[in-house]
């Protein structure tokens, strides 16, 4: 995980997080098959990766007390298999603010790679929350 | 894995019930504890009246059909795109639906773009949207 939040009036389009290196361990893995009802097949579910580059993603910054944040849409593409136990590194940035009304949508782009730097995901998620 | 890859072919369907527990699980799984998931007294508090499952969550059963469909092709070479139009919440029993909307060729590979729908109990839909699939080059 990130060891540093910034607030969220510091996010502007351009900004790039400090890369979040996570475990795929098994315990880790288990625990989200059995989350999300599933049997698994021997390798990460590459929804499991994105959910650790989403956390990271909304893990990185601070938001006022009580902020409710709504996960408005997802785009994800998938490169190659993940073994379980593997480490991969989440690279995230800011591509869009846009404010309007009382209503503000941040718009976030991930990389995800292995240990070998090769990508094994990217995706873009907006996220919606009141101002 | 489907054994017939054609246009109009409907997806198998997946159920899953949620429940808080499974929202616990997966918040730890994922390291996202934001408390409009896991703190119900907070939750009952906001406009949404309680506690409700990551989209993420949501997202993860529609990647479970896709993958039952198409195997690996899906967790090493899918795309997807998709829309979160309700919150699912504890007690909830989701169904996904998808179907082949069409099949592509782009040089030499073919591609099945999919649709699908992640629906309530209530017929309410969840979560939409579509998926591309690589499923064989002309090459290989």
């Amino acid at each position: 995980m990130p060891v540093k939040t910034i607030s969220y009036e510091e996010l502007i389009p351009g900004y790039k997080f400090p890369p979040a290196p996570y475990e795929l361990s098994a315990s880790l893995v288990s625990k989200y098959l059995k989350a999300v009802d599933s049997a698994g097949d021997g390798f990460v579910p590459p929804l499991a990766i994105t959910a650790c580059a989403i956390a990271a993603m909304t893990g990185s910054f601070s938001l006022p007390s009580g902020t409710i944040v709504i996960h408005a849409s997802q785009e994800l593409e998938f490169f190659k298999l993940v073994p379980i136990g593997a480490t991969i590194e989440c690279h995230i940035g800011v591509a869009q603010k846009i404010t309007r009304g009382k209503m503000s949508m941040l718009i976030l782009e991930f990389e995800v790679f292995d240990k070998g730097k090769e990508k094994v995901q990217s995706g873009r998620a907006t996220i919606a929350l009141p101002t | 894995m489907l054994t017939e890859i054609q246009e109009g072919k409907a997806l198998n369907s997946v159920v899953r019930h949620i429940t808080q527990e499974k929202i616990n699980l997966y918040a730890e799984a994922s390291g996202d504890f934001n408390p409009i998931h896991i703190d119900e007294s907070f939750a009952a508090t906001t406009p949404l009246g309680g506690t409700i499952a990551h989209g993420m969550l949501n997202l993860a059963h529609v990647s479970e059909m896709m993958t039952s469909a198409f195997g690996r092709s899906w967790m090493s070479e899918g795309k997807l795109r998709a829309k979160f139009k309700e919150p699912a919440r504890p007690g909830d029993t989701l169904t996904i639906d998808g179907k082949i909307g069409c099949v592509e060729q782009k040089d030499d590979v073919s591609y099945a773009n999919c649709s699908f729908e992640c629906r309530n109990q209530k017929g309410e839909t969840i979560v939409t949207g579509e998926t591309i699939v690589k499923l064989s080059s002309d090459k290989e």
